[in-house]
């Protein structure tokens, strides 16, 4: 395995709080890694850091090799790392269609073989054909997710940051969701995605990240990870 | 109105009402009549432009008269310093309002919304000032007089009629520029703008480089508006391009609906003919337009035509009282709203 994505000793300070304490961190070429930890332990940061939404204070990120610790956000889309946003996840304001073909449109010049090059074909995808005319702004929250999902895949990334994709789900949604994500790294997609939800992580991830105050506590296989007495303490407040 | 139509088919309606407008010069209508309708067309050309720049890509301007001024002043001193007449000086003020429209937007749209407005007007502002103190390069306060004919095939062209149909052609072709754009995939990367800063950056658009662009583009129109308004007047001055007329054109691309093509020439007719209709001094006019600027704001956020396809539809639907459920939720938002 070689690391597409390393991050060294990355540290984003607001006024006197440190939400990234010096991160390391590295996503291997096709797996799908996961970041949990509580609210404000740096998760969201941490990607708004990778993604040109914020400048770091300390540290860099580097991309096959290549420093891009201070490009901007439309940059990092166009080197090949797709993301998708908690909130806003598409332009409510126009079709669903006109979403997924702004998106294709904007697209990377990539020679790599890719099975989703039209709009239509990431519709079909995530199973939204049927409301390509509606706007997106009257979507149901479990159709914007899979919208958003669509919109970051049409950058033809070969790695995709999910930003809590699950939440606000219902089961059935959640099951949907993990069986797109799933076939992501067969066609060249390494997955990094954070949520608060254990189940999904253990159906998603092979690999677990724990972060807590802005530092990395654990780092290895998802069950490992789930039974470390640090984790438990985070998340339990306290040895069982 | 629920269906998507042909892009073709969105542009008709704005043809047909132009062809109707192009007519009215055969059913005699006085000369002060076709003096406003010449001044209406005038603005709307450059309200196209304000209808790529807020309608499109969400971003307002409120010292777009500046931008026309420049246009105005171009031909001015192209025709007394170079002898250039008209039809070189419309392309010349499009590119020299384009340019200034560049170095205002680039340090300006580093700020966003209510910020970026305030900016345009300092400039707008600026730009009076710059032209008051010009000396007898700009005129100062009483500004330049334009001898120059407008010549057609060899005729000139300068009478209200003729000049009329010069005008109402820019106004067909401001109408397919506006048009083109909103169909391109460019007029997509720019409403992706006006819905959603961060995603359309995280989809690999370059904002600030789309939001100057836009903002250059609806420079364009305005320096061709400037350039027919100066071989209208036949005199400008800097009171023409201060902040009542930068208003002026911010409100009637506001009444007329900012998103739909035949927004420009609504609003632009309206606020031209509606002091006239009703009788209206100055002061009386300045009052009318605050209040309709109010009311507009509150009621019809997406303008006059689209509030009045709105309550057509309301009006429909209650009529054939079949509760039709898309055409309830079509209803908030006009066809014209997802251009």
């Amino acid at each position: 395995m070689n690391a597409i994505l390393d991050i060294k000793g990355l540290r984003k300070q607001f006024g006197g709080v440190a939400a990234l304490a010096g991160v390391d961190l590295s996503i291997e070429e096709g797996e799908i890694l996961g970041i949990v930890g509580p609210n404000g332990s740096g998760k969201t940061t941490l990607f708004n850091v990778v993604t040109g939404v914020y400048k770091p204070t300390e540290g860099s990120v580097s991309w096959r090799g290549r420093d891009i610790t201070n490009l901007a956000a439309h940059e990092i889309s166009g080197a090949g790392i797709g993301y998708t946003f908690q909130q806003a996840m598409a332009f409510p304001g126009l079709p669903v269609m006109e979403n997924v073909r702004i998106a294709c449109e904007h697209a990377r010049k990539s020679s790599r073989p890719y099975p989703w090059t039209t709009p239509q074909s990431l519709l079909d995808f995530v199973g939204l054909s049927a409301l390509a005319d509606e706007r997106a702004g009257i979507l149901p929250f479990g159709s914007l997710r899979l919208l958003g999902i669509a919109l970051a895949l049409a950058t033809r990334p070969s790695l995709i940051l999910l930003d809590e994709p699950a939440a606000g789900l219902n089961d059935r949604e959640t099951a949907t969701l993990v069986g797109l994500v799933k076939q992501f790294p067969e066609h060249g997609i390494s997955v990094c995605v954070i949520d608060h939800d254990m189940k999904l992580m253990q159906m998603l991830c092979k690999r677990l990240v724990v972060l807590d105050f802005g530092s990395k506590i654990a780092d290895g296989p998802t069950q490992a990870v789930l039974n470390d007495p640090k984790v438990l303490e985070v998340y339990l407040g306290g040895a069982l | 109105m629920s269906k998507p139509t042909s892009p073709l088919q969105s542009l008709l309606p704005a043809l047909i009402v132009i062809v109707i407008l192009a007519l009215v010069p055969f059913f005699g209508p006085s000369n002060r009549m076709l003096s406003l309708a010449i001044s209406a067309g005038v603005n709307i050309v450059a309200l196209y432009g304000l209808s790529v720049l807020f309608g499109q890509t969400g971003i307002l301007s409120m010292g777009h008269a500046a931008l026309v001024g420049v246009g105005a002043y171009v031909a001015a001193i192209l025709a007394r310093d170079a002898g250039v007449g008209f039809w070189v000086a419309i392309p010349l003020g499009g590119i020299m309002a384009a340019v200034a429209a560049a170095v205002i937007g680039i340090p300006s749209l580093r700020v966003s919304g209510h910020h970026f407005v305030i900016m345009t007007f300092a400039f707008g502002q600026l730009l009076t000032i710059v032209l008051t103190n010009g000396g007898d390069y700009t005129g100062a306060a009483t500004g330049l007089d334009l001898q120059f004919p407008v010549m057609v095939l060899g005729n000139r062209a300068d009478d209200l009629v003729p000049y009329y149909f010069i005008v109402v052609g820019f106004v067909a072709l401001s109408a397919i520029a506006s048009w083109a754009i909103i169909n391109s995939s460019y007029g997509r990367t720019l409403r992706a703008i006006r819905e959603n800063e961060k995603l359309a950056a995280s989809l690999g658009i370059n904002v600030g480089r789309h939001k100057i662009g836009a903002f250059v583009v609806s420079g364009v129109f305005a320096g061709v508006s400037g350039v027919l308004l100066a071989y209208f007047f036949r005199h400008i001055s800097p009171s023409q391009f201060a902040s009542f007329p930068s208003i002026y054109l911010a409100l009637m691309v506001m009444i007329g609906g900012p998103r739909l093509l035949l927004g420009p020439i609504a609003g632009g007719i309206l606020v031209s003919f509606l002091p006239e209709v009703l009788n209206l001094d100055p002061v009386e006019s300045r009052i009318l337009y605050g209040v309709c600027l109010i009311a507009v704001i509150l009621l019809l956020p997406n303008g006059l035509i689209a509030g009045i396809l709105q309550g057509w539809q309301a009006l429909f639907k209650s009529l054939s009282g079949s509760g039709d459920r898309k055409a309830a939720a079509n209803s908030n938002r006009p066809s014209g709203a997802s251009q």
